[in-house]
């Protein structure tokens, strides 16, 4: 039941805590019901891929597959959580055409379950690095305990983009196709697989202005390096992080209630 | 004290015109001069203005596609209004679409949780109600199956008790709930009566005339998206199975 007096943007959100939770469940349940090993495959998908690159790339450069491994991991574990995230919410609204049209929620729950959603499954596939990294023989830092807030900055830069990708889709249906293009272009664009001084040139100019970058490095120092990012990077990334989520907001705003008109 | 004001309200839905030019007659319209719109403006609800008070019981009638349901969705604030101002002022509970949220994949008790969130209910309230909800459906021995595996009925039947488990003080329908067996019809009715006597406010859309006129205090005629008429039920009624604008 909609109360009148609640309809300031985040005061609605707070008081649909539970839709969104609910959407959240949804969302990490419903991917592998009646598989046999469930949830667990969205820790095992991901990890299987990295392992074949980590085996493959390592041997291309002739790299430690150890440490290549742990250094391959740092970096698209992010990537994958930001990829998914921003692919995904484009869809968000056109999945949820049903329940936009026939009842009000906030519309801003649909983007927001799916970051939340994905989040949950990167933090735990993170987890499951934690224990290939110590397996393999490799050591943690105390560094480590910087990925939280390096989560955080990364959760708002995706979560921005995400809302703004989630509205414009409605707007213009092509850019769900485009958007696969672009970020796959991106992922080659982001020093993932490569050092980030490894590219030079004109490409690695359009390396430094990839926004993905200090994200990357917010993981990938505390655990490959065992230190804690530098102060720059730190600074670059909630610099990002503020406007993408100011910009995603705005936007979000202003074109939230034409949503229905237009699915 | 429940009340509703529309001043003025007027919703527009753009009409887009199924035809997706080529490549090749896009860019030859980016260079002429007179563009041919891609959509043309409906106007699903035009300036309407009414007030509603604590105890009325309201009922909308009108032809197919008079405006009515998209009233009745601005309501609930599924529509913005393009034009003019809705102000509500108590819980108003959306019963339009019974069963609008539930997942197939999930379990009937899943799906009251899913859908309860989703009509607004709290978690302690769900917890609550859970019980009463799956007794008045009569599917205790099925709750914990998927819903795609329900019947028709089944399904209607978790979906009217849900949503009807609690009192809202505005209530809106969209032509009052039938189905399910006859037992159960019976059951729904009797709540359906309880849950509209209980409200502070009512309003429906219906076609049938007669329920108007049993359940109403007040009756609103839609015509192409405009009001044109309000008064009590039996005049305005008749008015309109007459055809009669003017009585």
């Amino acid at each position: 039941m909609i109360k009148a007096d609640d309809r300031s943007f985040f005061g609605e959100l707070f008081n649909s805590r539970n839709v969104l939770q609910q959407l959240v469940a949804q969302q990490l349940i419903l991917r592998y019901r009646r598989t046999a090993l469930g949830y667990l495959w969205t820790l095992i998908n991901p990890l299987l891929m990295m392992s074949v690159m980590a085996v493959v790339f390592s041997a291309l450069f002739k790299a430690d597959l150890k440490t290549f491994t742990v250094f391959l991991f740092a970096g698209m574990i992010p990537w994958n959580f930001f990829n998914s995230a921003v692919t995904q919410s484009g869809s968000s609204f056109i999945n949820n055409e049903g329940l936009i049209k026939k009842i009000y929620l906030p519309k801003i729950v649909f983007p927001l379950s799916v970051a939340v959603a994905l989040v949950i499954d990167s933090v735990l596939s993170f987890l499951a690095l934690f224990a290939i990294i110590i397996l393999i023989g490799g050591s943690l830092s105390w560094a480590v305990l910087f990925t939280p807030i390096a989560y955080l900055l990364l959760f708002l830069f995706a979560l921005g983009i995400s809302l703004i990708v989630s509205i414009t889709t409605v707007f213009f249906r092509d850019l769900q196709h485009v958007i696969l293009i672009a970020m796959q272009g991106l992922f080659f664009l982001t020093p993932i697989l490569y050092q980030h001084d490894a590219l030079v040139g004109r490409v690695g100019w359009v390396v430094g202005l990839n926004p993905v970058v200090p994200f990357i490095e917010l993981f990938r120092a505390p655990l490959y390096m065992a230190t804690l990012p530098s102060a720059g990077v730190i600074m670059h990334a909630t610099v990002l992080a503020c406007l993408a989520m100011a910009v995603g907001l705005v936007v979000f705003r202003r074109h939230e209630k034409k949503i229905v008109f237009r699915l | 004290m429940s009340s509703i004001r529309v001043e003025d309200l007027s919703i527009k839905f753009r009409i887009y015109h199924d035809r997706s030019p080529s490549l090749k007659e896009y860019f030859a319209n980016l260079f002429k001069r007179q563009r041919p719109t891609a959509y043309s403006d409906f106007w699903a609800v035009k300036d309407v203005c009414f007030e509603i008070t604590a105890g009325d019981r309201v009922g909308i009638i009108g032809h197919n596609g008079a405006g009515k349901s998209t009233l009745l969705k601005a309501l609930c604030r599924v529509y913005e209004s393009s034009d003019g101002k809705i102000s509500v002022a108590g819980r108003i509970a959306p019963l339009l679409e019974i069963g609008a949220g539930f997942h197939p994949e999930f379990t009937g008790r899943e799906n009251i949780y899913l859908n309860g969130a989703i009509l607004g209910y709290s978690k302690q309230q769900l917890n609550a109600i859970e019980q009463e909800v799956i007794t008045f459906a009569g599917l205790e021995e099925f709750i914990d199956t998927p819903v795609k595996y329900y019947s028709t009925g089944m399904y209607t039947r978790l979906a009217f008790s849900l949503a009807t488990a609690m009192h809202p003080d505005i209530l809106v329908l969209d032509e009052i709930f039938a189905g399910g067996d006859a037992a159960f019809m019976a059951k729904a009715k009797a709540r359906m009566h309880d849950l509209i006597d209980k409200a502070n406010i009512m309003i429906m859309v219906s076609h049938d005339h007669l329920l108007v006129k049993s359940l109403c205090n007040r009756v609103l005629w839609m015509d192409h998206g405009k009001l044109v008429a309000d008064g009590p039920p039996e005049e305005i009624v008749e008015r309109y199975l007459a055809g009669k604008l003017d009585g």
